[in-house]
Formats: C-alpha cells, sequence, structure tokens
C-alpha cells in the first residue's frame, strides 16, 4: 500500500506515509498563511528518508488524505462571511439565546458556575441578520401555516441590503417537512439567480442535519455557512498544489464522523475537530488489528488531554450534539471529550483546602511554561516535569525549545512552596501527582458513564506528554498497563490513513415500538423502512459521487431508541435493515434492553413506559484497506536494555529520596526490548517515562508498552 | 397540687412516655431550624484531632467528585421529567450524620441542600425504631418540604452507605419531578388551600430493600399521581443512579480505606467553614438593608414584603428577616425556614460566592433571626406548593446588601451584578396528550431569566435560572413532538422591557403558546411581578419591568392561520393592542393563573422577564443605547426618553453634542426636582399603608407587622405574628357582583319611582 495521510494541526503538521513495507513519520511547522507549505516541507522530509523525489511519490500513491483543523482556526479569529439567518416567525432570539446555556457551553466547568461573569461568545450571526419568514410547520410535518412568499422576498431583500454574503435557512420542523425551507430557495434563485457574479449560497437547515432540535441544527447550518469559504479555499488550495506535484486522484478529507468523502462531498462542519478524531480511527484500527479489545485513547499535549472511547464488537460512540468552539451544533461526531490537563496547564494554591489545583486554565504555548523563558510566571506541569527531572533542557520538542529549571524550581517556589510548606521537589511531585489523578478521573468518568470498566480497557497514550505521564494515569487509574501507540507522534496522521469512505445520514422519526397506553407494537413496517431506504439512498448517492459502484457499498443501520419520554437516546446498532415481522419488533427492543442495561444497570429499564425510537440512522460505507499494525502485543521474548546514553538524578511519587535513572535513546526501541523502571527514554519525538515498579516493553513499530511488574517478576 | 416543679426523675419518666407514645412524627424543629453542620462524631473527632494530609483529601475528593459526575450524568441521560431532561436534578454525598458534603459538579446544589433534615430525620427517627430502621440495601424516599426541600415537586432517593456494618456517609438523588397528584396538574398547585391539596406529601420513607424497589410501594405512589409512567420511571433512575454513585464509593472505601472516607467528608466541610468565616472577615462591619415584594398570593393581588438586614461582626454575618409578611393559611406561597435557608444559600452560590463548593456548610457562619409564622418561615400547617413565590426572591434578594458589603473589596469573588428576574414565568401545563397520554409538568423556560445589569457590563439575556447555573432551555421541536402544545411564538426578546441603566439588565422573551390535537388540556402560571416589579435595580439603575399573562379565547388559531393568516402577527403587543380577531376574547391578568382548561387554538402569552438595571441611565454609552436598538432591544422612543439619547432617526447617527446637552438638562432638572432627603421624608412617608393598598408585612418598624385577615387589614407585633386567612376570590367576586346588582336595583327602582 501507498498512501500519504496528513494532520494539519495548530502548531505543527504531521506527514505518515506508508510506502509498502516502510511507514514514516515527519513533522513541519504549520503554515498557516498557506498550508501548503507545511505539508509540502513535512512531504519533503517523508521523501528524504523514502529517496524519492516528491513528483515520484505522489504519483504513485492511492490516495492523500487531510485531517485539518482549519475549520476551528476560522472560527476562533472569526474568518467567514457575512451570514443572513432566515427563520420561522416567533423563533428569531433563538441563536441569540442559545438555550440559554450557550454561555457557559465549551468553557471549564468552573467559568460555567460564574454566572455573574457569564458572556456569550461574539456572534456568528449577528441580532441584526436574522429575520423572520411566515410560515409554520408542526412536529408531525402537517402545515400549520403556509409560507408567505411576499413577506419572504421582502426579508430577503432585507439581508441581502445588509450586506448578507451567504443565507441560511432554519424552519422550525423542516426535518419532518422541508417543503418550505426548499421553496425559500426556490424563491431565492427567482430573486437572485445562482448563475450571477456574486450570487449569494443559501444553505437550508434540513439537509445539514436531520435530527429535531432547532436551535443545534441552525448553529450546524450557521457554522457550515460560516465555514464553507475558508474550507473551500483552504482545501482548494492543498488540491491544486497536489496537482502541481503530480497527484491526479481526488485528494480526501478526513471527517469528524470517522470517515472520509472527497471534497465534492465534505460539508465544512464534518471536517472541525477531523483531527483528534482521526487519532480515535486509528486507535480503532490499531485495536482490530493487534487483537487489542476495547482502548480508551488519550492524547495529552500542551494544553488538553483528549479521551475517545473504542469498543470490541463495533458499538459506536457519538457526540450526537458535540460542541464545536463554544456552540452546540447536532451532526454525528464521534465522542471526544478534552480536559484542560496538559504540560501548560497552570498549577495554583488552593486556600480553602490546602493543597494544589492544576488547571483548567493553561499557559498555552505563549508565554508557556515558566521553563519556557517566555515571560511565564506560573508554574506548570511540564516545569513540575522538569524538576523533577524527567525533561533534558537542552533536548526539549526535538531541541526547538530551550528550557530553565531556575524559571521552573522559582515558579514553583513562588506560587506554591510557601503556602503548601513544601521544597520544590515535594511540590512538582504534587502537581504531578495532581494531574495525573485528574486525568484518570476524567477517563473513568469517561468510561463508567456508557457502562463500560477501565481494567477491561486498553489505555493509550499518545500525543506530546502522553508517554511521559503514562505510568502515573495508569497508577491512578488502577490499571495495570498502557501502551504507548506506533507512531505516537504523528497518531492521528496514522488515523486519517486508515479511515473508510463513510457518509453518514439520519433522521428523526417518531417510532413507538411498545406503546405503553395502548399496549400496542410497532406494525407500520412500510413507513420504517420507507425511511431506511431513503437514507440508504442518500448515502449510496455521496458513495456513487465519489467513484464507487453501489455493489461496493455497504450500510449499518443504528437507532436512537428510548423509554417512555426519557430524554437518552442509547443507540443501538443492528443487524436488522428492514422490519418485517413482529419479532423484528420484538428483537430490537431486546437489543435495546441489553444495551441500556450494560450502561446504566441491570433493572433500570423500563420497557412497561413504552419503547421508541426517535432517530434512523445509517451508515454508508466502502471499505478501505488500512495501514498494516504489525507486532504490537509484548513479546515474550524480552531483550535486555541496551546500554544508557546517560543517567539522570529524578524524583517520583511514591518514592521519598532522589532516584538515579538511566537514560536511553532510539535504541530502546527495538522489538523486545525490556527495561525496568526507573528510566527514561529520550527519542527524537517523544519521551518515555518508566516509573519505579513499572517495566518498559517496546513492540513492533515503535509502541511501548508500560507495565507494572508484578512481585518476583525481573526483566 | 398546686405545686407545678417536678423533680428531675420525675420528669425524666414523663418524658420518656412522652417519646414512648408519639401520636406523629412530624418535622423536628431541631432539625429543620439547624442550618449548621453538625458537630463532630467521635469518630470524626479521633480522626480529625489527628494530623490529616490535605493532599491524600484532595485526591480521596477528587474520586467522589467524578462518581457524582458519573451518577448525575445517568440522572441526566435517563431521566424522563423535563426537569430531569434540562438539568434540574442532583445527585450528593453526605456525612453518616447528614451534612452534606458534596454535590455532582453539574447539579442542582438547592437540592442537596435541603436533602440533608430528611437525613437527619431518619438518622434520628427511623434508625432506631424498630418497625422502621436503617440497614445496608435501603433507600428512603421524601418529598415534603416541611421535612426539607424546596417544593414537593421534587423526589429524593436516599441511600445509607455500611461499610463493615458501620454506616460512613448517605448518597442521594433529586429530581424536580413535575407531576405529585396535587389538586392541580405539574406539582405546583396555586390553588392548593391547604396542605392536603398539595398531592403526594412524603415524609422520609423506605420504598427500597435489598437494593430494590418495592413494588407494593412504588404501586401506591403511581396510583396517587396523573402520570404513573413519569413516577415509575424516574423513582427507578434515582435509584440506579444512587446504586451507581455507592458502587463507586464501595470502591473508595476498597482502596483508600474507611477513615480516608470520613476524613475526606468532613475535612471537606470543615475547611469550607474555615473559607466562609475569613471571607466574612474581609468584609467592611456594618448592616445592610433591601426588601422585596411579592405581589400577588396567586389567588389575589396582595404586596408581601420581605424584609432583610444583614449585618457583618467579624466573622459573624447575620441575617435578620423580621418584619417580613405573616403566613397565609389558606393559600400556597409560604415557605419553610429550612426551604428559605436553603434558597438564599442557592443564591450565595449564584451571585456572591460561585467559586465555593455547593454544601451548606457555607452557612454555618451564618445567623439568621426571623419573625415565627412569617412567609418565609411557615408552620406545618400551612401550604407550600407554591414556595417558589418567596423563595425565587430569596435567591437574588442578597445581590443588594452584598454589593454594598463587596463593592470595596480588593479582590472580589464574582462581578457585582444586579438582581436577576426572580419569578417562575414559565407555563404549567396538563391533560392528555397527542398520544394519549396524561402529562402535567412544566415547560424549560423557567431556565431562561434576565439577568440584571453588572459593574462591568450589561446583564445576559435569559442566562439561567437563579437556582443553578448552565442550565437549559431545551428545543421547542423536541417539546412539541411530546406534547400537544404548539409554540407560535418560541423565542423573541422583549423590545423595551428592560431594567434600564448605564449597564442595562438582560432582557427576557416573549412566549405565545397553544395547543391541538387533544380533548382535554389546560395552563396554570405561578409567578408575581404583574403589578410591582420583580427583580430590584443596583445604584441607580432601573428595575425590572411588570409583565402580565395576555390570553386570546374564543377562537381556534390553527382555522385563522390556514384562512386568514395575514392576520396573526408573532407579536404579543401588537396582537392585544389591535385585536386582529374578530369575536375572540382578548384579557390580561396577572400572571397567577390557577389551572383552567382550554380550547384548542386558544393563545395564552407571556413573557419570560428581565433583571434589574444597574447604575444611572444617563451613564450609559451612546453607542450602546444605538447598538440596542439595532438589535431591536428598544425603540427609538425608549432611547430619547429614558436614555436622553439624540439622533438621527434614519441614519442612527448619534448627535453627540446634544445629547450631552440633553443629559445635563435632565440632571439639572432632577436637581430642581429634588428636595433635602429629611423634607423628602416627611412627605414622601405615611405611618402606614394607604388603606387602598392590600399589604402584608412591616411598613417602617420592623417589629410591626401588618396582615388582612379575612378581609381585613390587622397589625401584630411581629414577634406574635398571626396566620392570615383570605377571603375566597370567588366570594369576594359574588360579593362584589351581589353588591352591583343591589346598587343597580336601587337605581333602577328610584328612576322607576
Amino acid at each position: 500500500m501507498r498512501r500519504v495521510s496528513v494532520d494539519i494541526g495548530g502548531t505543527f503538521t504531521d506527514c505518515f506515509v506508508a510506502w509498502d513495507e516502510h511507514c514514516i513519520e515527519s513533522k513541519a511547522l504549520t503554515t498557516h498563511q498557506n498550508l501548503a507549505l507545511g505539508f509540502n516541507e513535512a512531504l519533503s522530509n517523508a521523501c528524504k528518508t523514502l529517496e524519492l523525489s516528491e513528483r515520484e511519490l505522489l504519483s504513485q500513491v492511492d490516495s492523500v488524505r487531510y485531517a485539518t483543523t482549519l475549520g476551528t482556526n476560522a472560527l476562533i479569529e472569526r474568518k467567514g462571511p457575512r451570514l443572513g439567518l432566515l427563520t420561522t416567525a416567533g423563533y428569531k432570539s433563538s441563536v441569540p439565546l442559545s438555550r440559554a446555556k450557550g454561555y457557559g457551553v465549551g468553557l471549564p466547568h468552573q467559568q460555567q458556575m460564574d454566572v455573574p461573569n457569564a458572556q456569550r461568545p461574539d456572534p456568528i450571526v449577528p441580532i441584526p441578520m436574522i429575520m423572520e419568514v411566515r410560515e409554520r410547520i408542526d412536529y408531525a410535518g402537517d402545515v400549520v401555516m403556509q409560507l408567505d412568499e411576499d413577506d419572504l422576498r421582502d426579508k430577503i431583500r432585507q439581508l441581502v441590503d445588509k450586506g448578507a454574503e451567504a443565507i441560511v435557512v432554519v424552519l422550525a420542523n423542516s426535518v419532518v417537512n422541508p417543503v418550505h425551507e426548499l421553496r425559500i430557495r426556490e424563491v431565492f434563485l427567482d430573486e437572485y439567480p445562482g448563475h450571477m457574479l456574486g450570487a449569494i449560497p443559501m444553505l437550508l437547515s434540513h439537509q445539514v442535519a436531520g435530527r429535531k432540535g432547532e436551535y443545534v441544527r441552525a448553529m450546524s447550518t450557521i457554522m457550515d455557512g460560516f465555514l464553507h469559504q475558508a474550507m473551500y479555499h483552504g482545501l482548494g488550495t492543498l488540491e491544486l498544489n497536489l496537482r502541481h506535484a503530480g497527484y491526479t486522484k481526488p485528494m480526501l478529507c478526513n471527517h469528524n464522523s470517522g470517515g472520509m468523502a472527497q471534497l465534492n462531498s465534505t460539508d465544512a462542519l464534518q471536517t472541525v475537530h477531523s483531527g483528534p478524531v482521526s487519532g480515535i480511527a486509528a486507535s480503532e484500527h490499531l485495536a482490530l488489528q493487534a487483537e487489542l479489545g476495547n482502548i480508551v485513547a488519550t492524547d495529552m499535549g500542551g494544553t488538553s488531554f483528549d479521551i475517545g472511547i473504542v469498543v470490541d464488537g463495533g458499538v459506536k460512540h457519538y457526540d450526537f450534539n458535540p460542541v464545536i468552539e463554544r456552540w452546540m451544533v447536532s451532526v454525528p461526531m464521534v465522542h471526544l471529550v478534552t480536559l484542560g490537563a496538559g504540560g501548560g496547564s497552570i498549577c495554583r494554591y488552593d486556600r480553602m483546602f490546602q493543597t494544589v489545583q492544576v488547571g483548567p486554565e493553561s499557559a498555552g504555548s505563549d508565554p508557556g511554561p515558566a521553563c519556557y523563558d517566555r515571560g511565564g510566571m506560573k508554574p506548570t506541569v511540564t516545569d513540575a516535569d522538569l524538576v523533577l527531572g524527567y525533561l533534558d533542557p537542552a533536548n526539549y520538542a526535538g531541541g526547538h525549545i530551550k528550557l530553565n529549571p531556575r524559571r521552573s524550581r522559582q515558579a514553583i517556589d513562588d506560587h506554591l512552596g510557601e503556602e503548601l510548606d513544601l521544597d520544590t521537589i515535594a511540590c512538582a511531585k504534587l502537581i504531578r501527582a495532581t494531574v495525573d489523578a485528574n486525568m484518570a478521573n476524567g477517563i473513568a468518568r469517561e468510561l463508567r458513564t456508557r457502562g463500560y470498566e477501565p481494567e477491561n480497557f486498553t489505555t493509550l497514550a499518545y500525543g506530546g506528554n502522553g508517554p511521559l505521564h503514562a505510568c502515573g494515569i495508569a497508577r491512578a487509574l488502577g490499571v495495570r498497563r498502557i501502551l504507548a501507540p506506533p507512531f505516537a507522534s504523528v497518531f492521528s496522521a496514522v488515523g486519517a490513513g486508515n479511515m473508510s469512505q463513510l457518509h453518514i445520514h439520519e433522521m428523526s422519526a417518531w417510532t413507538p415500538l411498545f406503546d405503553a397506553n395502548q399496549r400496542r407494537f410497532f406494525d407500520d413496517y412500510p413507513r420504517f423502512n420507507g425511511i431506511v431506504e431513503e437514507l440508504e439512498r442518500r448515502g449510496r448517492e455521496d458513495l456513487v459521487r465519489q467513484g464507487f459502484e453501489p455493489a461496493q457499498i455497504r450500510y449499518q443501520l443504528e437507532l436512537d431508541m428510548r423509554y417512555g419520554n426519557q430524554r437518552v437516546e442509547t443507540a443501538v446498532v443492528t443487524e436488522l435493515n428492514r422490519i418485517r415481522q413482529p419479532q423484528d419488533v420484538l428483537m430490537l427492543i431486546e437489543q435495546f434492553h441489553q444495551r441500556y442495561g450494560e450502561r446504566f444497570g441491570s433493572g433500570s429499564q423500563t420497557p412497561e413506559a413504552g419503547v421508541r425510537i426517535n432517530t434512523i440512522r445509517v451508515r454508508a460505507y466502502v471499505e478501505n484497506p488500512g495501514i498494516s499494525f504489525k507486532d504490537i502485543k509484548p513479546s515474550a521474548i524480552r531483550l535486555a536494555p541496551p546500554p544508557p546514553r546517560g543517567e539522570r538524578i529524578c524524583h517520583f511519587v511514591g518514592h521519598d529520596g532522589p532516584l538515579t535513572t538511566a537514560i536511553y535513546d532510539n535504541a530502546a526501541l527495538m522489538p523486545g526490548t525490556a527495561i525496568d523502571g526507573p528510566a527514561i527514554v529520550v527519542t527524537r519525538a517523544t519521551t518515555y517515562l518508566v516509573e519505579p515498579g513499572w517495566r518498559f516493553q517496546a513492540a513492533g513499530q515503535n509502541a511501548v508498552w508500560f507495565t507494572m511488574i508484578e512481585a518476583g517478576d525481573k526483566a | 397540687m398546686n405545686d407545678m416543679s417536678v423533680a428531675a426523675e420525675q420528669q425524666a419518666l414523663l418524658d420518656q412516655f412522652l417519646v414512648q407514645n408519639k401520636l406523629f412524627f412530624a418535622p423536628d424543629p431541631e432539625i429543620m431550624e439547624n442550618h449548621r453542620i453538625e458537630a463532630r462524631s467521635a469518630v470524626e473527632e479521633q480522626l480529625l484531632s489527628q494530623p490529616v494530609d490535605p493532599h491524600k483529601v484532595n485526591e480521596v475528593r477528587g474520586l467522589i467528585i467524578a462518581a457524582l459526575d458519573e451518577s448525575n450524568t445517568m440522572i441526566e441521560q435517563m431521566g424522563a421529567a423535563p426537569g430531569a431532561k434540562w438539568g434540574d436534578m442532583t445527585t450528593a454525598i453526605f456525612t453518616a450524620a447528614g451534612d452534606l458534603s458534596m454535590i455532582a459538579p453539574h447539579g442542582v446544589g438547592g437540592f442537596a441542600a435541603a436533602v440533608f433534615y430528611p437525613i437527619k430525620f431518619i438518622n434520628k427517627y427511623w434508625a432506631h425504631e424498630p418497625t422502621v430502621g436503617v440497614r445496608d440495601g435501603d433507600g428512603f424516599i421524601h418529598n415534603d418540604a416541611r421535612y426539607g426541600g424546596i417544593h414537593n415537586t421534587d423526589q429524593s432517593m436516599m441511600m445509607p452507605v455500611f461499610w463493615k456494618g458501620r454506616l460512613v456517609c448517605w448518597l442521594s438523588a433529586t429530581i424536580h419531578e413535575g407531576e405529585n397528584g396535587s389538586c392541580e396538574p405539574g406539582g405546583m398547585p396555586a390553588a392548593a388551600e391547604s396542605k392536603f391539596d398539595e398531592g403526594l406529601k412524603m415524609p422520609p420513607f423506605r420504598i427500597v430493600e435489598n437494593f430494590e424497589l418495592k413494588r407494593d410501594l412504588v404501586t401506591f405512589l403511581q396510583n396517587s399521581v396523573r402520570d404513573p409512567k413519569l413516577q415509575l420511571e424516574d423513582m427507578k433512575v434515582r435509584l440506579h443512579s444512587v446504586l451507581r454513585l455507592r458502587q463507586r464509593i464501595i470502591k473508595v472505601l476498597e482502596e483508600h480505606g474507611e477513615e480516608a472516607l470520613i476524613i475526606t467528608l468532613r475535612k471537606h466541610i470543615e475547611d469550607v467553614v474555615v473559607e466562609v468565616r475569613r471571607r466574612i472577615r474581609e468584609l467592611p462591619d456594618g448592616t445592610m438593608r433591601t426588601i422585596s415584594f411579592a405581589d400577588s398570593t396567586l389567588r389575589e393581588n396582595v404586596l408581601l414584603k420581605l424584609n432583610m438586614a444583614i449585618t457583618v461582626k467579624g466573622e459573624r454575618m447575620i441575617v435578620d428577616m423580621r418584619g417580613t409578611s405573616p403566613e397565609l393559611l389558606n393559600r400556597s406561597i409560604n415557605a419553610a425556614q429550612a426551604s428559605f435557608k436553603t434558597m438564599l444559600f442557592t443564591g450565595y452560590m449564584q451571585n456572591i460566592w460561585p467559586d465555593l463548593p455547593f454544601t451548606m456548610a457555607v452557612f454555618t457562619p451564618f445567623e439568621f433571626i426571623f419573625d415565627n409564622n412569617s412567609l418565609i418561615n411557615g408552620s406545618f400547617e400551612t401550604p407550600q406548593a407554591m414556595s417558589l413565590i418567596p423563595l425565587f426572591k430569596t435567591m437574588t434578594i442578597a445581590c443588594i446588601p452584598m454589593a454594598k458589603f463587596n463593592f470595596s473589596l480588593p479582590q472580589r469573588y464574582t462581578a457585582i451584578v444586579a438582581p436577576q428576574y426572580d419569578q417562575p414565568a414559565t407555563l404549567i401545563y396538563g391533560g392528555l396528550t397527542q398520544h394519549g397520554e396524561y402529562v402535567g409538568n412544566f415547560c424549560a423556560d423557567i431556565n431562561g431569566m434576565g439577568q440584571g445589569g453588572r459593574g462591568h457590563r450589561d446583564g445576559e439575556h435569559s442566562v439561567s435560572p437563579p437556582f443553578a447555573a448552565h442550565c437549559d432551555l431545551g428545543e421547542i421541536e423536541l417539546m412539541e413532538e411530546d406534547l400537544p402544545m404548539v409554540r407560535l411564538g418560541a423565542f423573541t426578546l422583549a423590545r423595551d422591557r428592560v431594567g434600564f441603566g448605564k449597564m442595562r439588565s438582560g432582557l427576557g422573551y416573549e412566549q405565545i403558546h397553544t395547543f391541538r390535537r387533544s380533548g382535554l388540556w389546560g395552563f396554570m402560571t405561578g409567578c408575581s411581578g404583574s403589578l410591582f416589579s420583580s427583580a430590584m435595580p443596583l445604584f441607580g439603575g432601573y428595575a425590572s419591568p411588570t409583565y402580565p399573562l395576555c390570553k386570546i379565547k374564543g377562537i381556534n388559531i390553527f382555522d385563522e392561520l390556514k384562512n386568514n393568516p395575514e392576520k396573526f402577527k408573532f407579536d404579543v403587543i401588537e396582537l392585544m393592542n389591535t385585536q386582529p380577531f374578530e369575536n375572540a376574547q382578548y384579557s390580561t391578568h396577572n400572571m397567577g393563573m390557577t389551572f383552567e382548561l382550554a380550547q384548542p387554538g386558544e393563545l395564552y402569552m407571556m413573557c419570560q422577564g428581565a433583571g434589574g438595571g444597574y447604575g444611572d441611565v444617563l451613564q450609559r454609552e451612546p453607542a450602546q443605547v444605538m447598538q440596542d436598538i439595532e438589535e431591536d432591544l428598544i425603540s427609538p422612543d425608549t432611547a430619547r426618553d429614558i436614555y436622553k439619547v439624540v439622533f438621527d432617526e434614519r441614519s442612527r447617527i448619534v448627535d453627540v453634542d446634544a445629547t450631552q446637552q440633553l443629559r445635563d438638562d435632565e440632571r439639572r432638572a432632577r436637581m430642581a426636582r429634588g428636595v433635602p432627603f429629611d423634607e423628602f421624608v416627611k412627605t414622601w412617608t405615611t405611618p402606614e399603608p394607604p388603606a387602598s393598598l392590600p399589604f402584608m408585612g412591616a411598613w417602617s418598624d420592623p417589629s410591626t407587622v401588618y396582615g388582612i385577615q379575612a378581609g381585613t387589614r390587622v397589625t401584630m407585633p411581629g414577634s406574635a405574628l398571626q396566620s392570615q386567612f383570605m377571603l375566597n376570590p370567588k366570594d369576594v367576586l359574588i360579593a362584589t357582583l351581589q353588591a352591583e346588582n343591589e346598587a343597580l336595583k336601587a337605581r333602577l327602582g328610584a328612576s322607576a319611582g
């Protein structure tokens, strides 16, 4: 297999090239002014390793795939067109009010609680650019009030006169009956034909999100409209760059749904957070190939700690109303939770409880931790790691950043030492224990709210700080092993190379499988099957547009179900693709019963209150060959450690005195190598910290296992 | 025998008889009047008198909070009640003695803060009662606010945790359930004239044995409410979320030991007490006073006063509520003292110290002074189903005195904020849905009250309820899927209904409700503030406006929308002023509407409210005023009349000089209107309320309180308040109509003669 996959992040552009049996990792700084430059540099680095020209490489790969944070950056910088919003009369303040809780969405818990300082984010659509349309459709799709077209033309004119560069249409209940949204577009095109220079794009909400919830659907459509231009130009430039460099196939974009598609089948919103989601996709692929079972994927970077879940057996964990930047939206996105814990997390004295608090505030990369010597005065996790001896001041981040340990000590002493009445080392250990516990608690919460236990999962630790904190997280989590995956420093890019073409279509559909009041079972099979057929048709169209034959396409039906009037919608993945008989209905009810019991506890089910399907979802996909992960499991044969490169005095949580700690280099990554802690392995991209009582075991493709050493077990 | 003195041993025998022959385990004043944490138990004393590692405590605290978060998330995901769906719930953990230690990070603190009372009741009465007892695997249910709580729509599950045979802590899960079988659907009956109209009144009793719900008792409860499905679903939700929490706590006990858990729960609240004392010490000594009024009993218009004086002396904070309105024997708006303290605590957590952890220990340094039998210190016999009327005000009332205390602090713990809108402006509904289900509950609009203006910026529109942060207004499309209601006006910010000020308040929004596809449906509202402003202003701003309930009856709006759509305006004021539908009845009311059945297509219209303004309107930047016009928050007339801004209406360009001139003129006019303070006092104050004003509470001297006893004004000493009995509004109306009839007859007779 020959393939290039890229994850364009905020700081680095990561590139992963699969070239027959070779897997090449490379990095370059992201060039925000022109993303192609960073990509070209990263690709050029990989080509040097393979001794190929870029043209030779690009002309022979099966695909080039991108995961990108372009959309997130555009949102943060508010770079987008002036949007106008047309919405159902009586709903004009729905978006500005953002369901009340919008002031705190996307913020850390402490800020959510601080209502007197509440501040909603600057709006993407300012209030004067919101116009009401006189129409109304009810929950069942019946027209309550016909669209007033004279009024509509007037409102469109007003938005255009106010400088709208794109128009978003969000009408109540349009997902069950889109007739008015469709008519609005006809009227709009009649007034402002699309072939004219300066034609204004119009987005209809029911085409962006298929489930009910007018606010979240509005925000999805608004974001799509807002990001469209930036993404179109950004990704278009990248595709052009590839053409010039000899690549002739369509460029592929990774989606936050865990799939990918060509540009012609990608909407802007689907690309947001596709980088971190790609890491989860890589985890899923790794789990399958290496038979690792359940996986919780964690990515500890400079400012945050991302957690994702991959479950053996295909249960998908989505967020149906994920938060993007400061807004809730309505797209099925692979579940990903972010905690404020990273190397840059700021530590402060907690006066009330006489201890240390770590995060969620972060020093970021500017000014960064105190040891960066860029003006940061507050102690951070990286400062603690440096003081404890884990980091090489002269060789941090591949030598790009020189660290000043004196600054770290000073920051820790000034802000924590006196109040805690502890010396610098003790403070640093406390910081480390606290941040590791915070991350472990975050992982445990994520798993347990879904009915899983951490000990039944393999924890993956990647990202810049993951392997440095792996043992601490595992200890706090109560698990005995943790895996730093292969190609850990470009793991999201690896994931980008493993995705399949996938399109998810869903539709809100009130479907009572068991009506508790009437004690009747669902029997309108044609209606249900008709919806499934329609969703399959949409997925098929997406894939056929990209050159696939209908026979290649596979479908998976997922149902969001609930008891009575609950809010929860537990996703049930079913082998059924149609309902044909009462037994099928009972089978769905039973599947739901099982899944719900696993999640919330046996006996918590209430089928006597009724069982209902709220949303029907179809995943249409074409399977692609992925990167081959080999020999990931710990080898039974243990190789002796290579000679250490040196040694340092380090301090460890749970150990009173300093410990002399051997330092190893790349040689330690030879598969089978076993090193008992305390030890540190430093490679060009990653620092692996092996705490006392833990063992480092190198596996294939630079994967590393940290395992707790059992009593009597010697390396 | 005339000598009534009894020897001690004789008295002990009498006391023993009384204990052994208790007629009824009513709420215990010893529990209900004590808001402070208990003294350390012997075990706690033994453990905490030795050096404690605060970092170990922090580690265990992290595990407990993660467990609370997990269990609370379960309720949110599993819950069926609208309250559970949109954030009105929590899980919590208590010490063995019943003191609230911690709640789930996103939980509603008031719920947990109220549950410690019933836990203490169980500990005191049921633990040693042979017919009850407290055992591993037991779970207790409770909803009666008289035993602790905010109101009877909230149902809690409380479970003891035993470790090696010893009770080590309590756990709870609470949901605002809504329907509870009261005389009106939805669980908050404004029409309740006695506590026997309130539906379920559950003192804490065991409903779970061996970790399972007892189906006979569940059936009894289902049989007592309109929505048996909801009752069953959420009882299971509460049980299973508490079981999940228990599972995690057992793991903490296994891994860290009993001592670590006991130390953490206790140290956590003791540390909070120390911190609060420190914060009180930072404040200047002195007394700050404020008042607040509810303007309705939900049956008639009456000004009901809440009178507050807060005194800081060193590390003591004394809250004096004397002079508050007396309780009303046959109206549902009374609140128990414990409920009042819980909601005042909630207000402190929302507006004054939002960074503190949610535990009632925050109030341990506080002292309270009440008149007995007042509206907020109601007696056991009073109905309290709509205690929200004084309690919502309770949550914002301290904003003004605490703003004054905090203003000069070098370090504030949050922003200075004028009171938020403080009435439950939401529609309560009941009836048969389009799916054939009986329901009774309330809309999520209760979560969207406008914020007061702030020292540093305008208030946020419809930002939260006053009882919790980060709650959710929900989605109308989802609501309409379950209920026959159609929201023709969903969210429209209410133009000109603003707490004006240098920093204006956040606005509320108009709601236009109707329904169809149901043969039995009705509405009620339980809200005051239609005649007297709800949210008080701060430092010279304007109070929030008043809001009426508007109805258009005698039509089916769906026919009109089909046949004459052009007649319908999505604007409450325009509909009421232009009255576009012939033969319809248009009416306005105060927002205290008892449940009434409606006809399909009739319109019920109301408004979520704005907070109080902050600072003088003449100091508001003209550019901000123009932006308010641009965003349709105020009209040009308001800009001119209130803010004194001169501008060109077409271009909206401000004439800076003319504005300055107009504002200077207004300042001079104010000075001209002004009189010296003593003179003002002489002309303004009166010895008693105007005779025409239905008024309850102290007028000027807090020790003398006015009331209305069966229609007649009375005064009484605050130290001996009498419960007030209100006339039946129907009787009052009949009497009025009879008098008019008699007068008419007399006039006709006279003219005939």
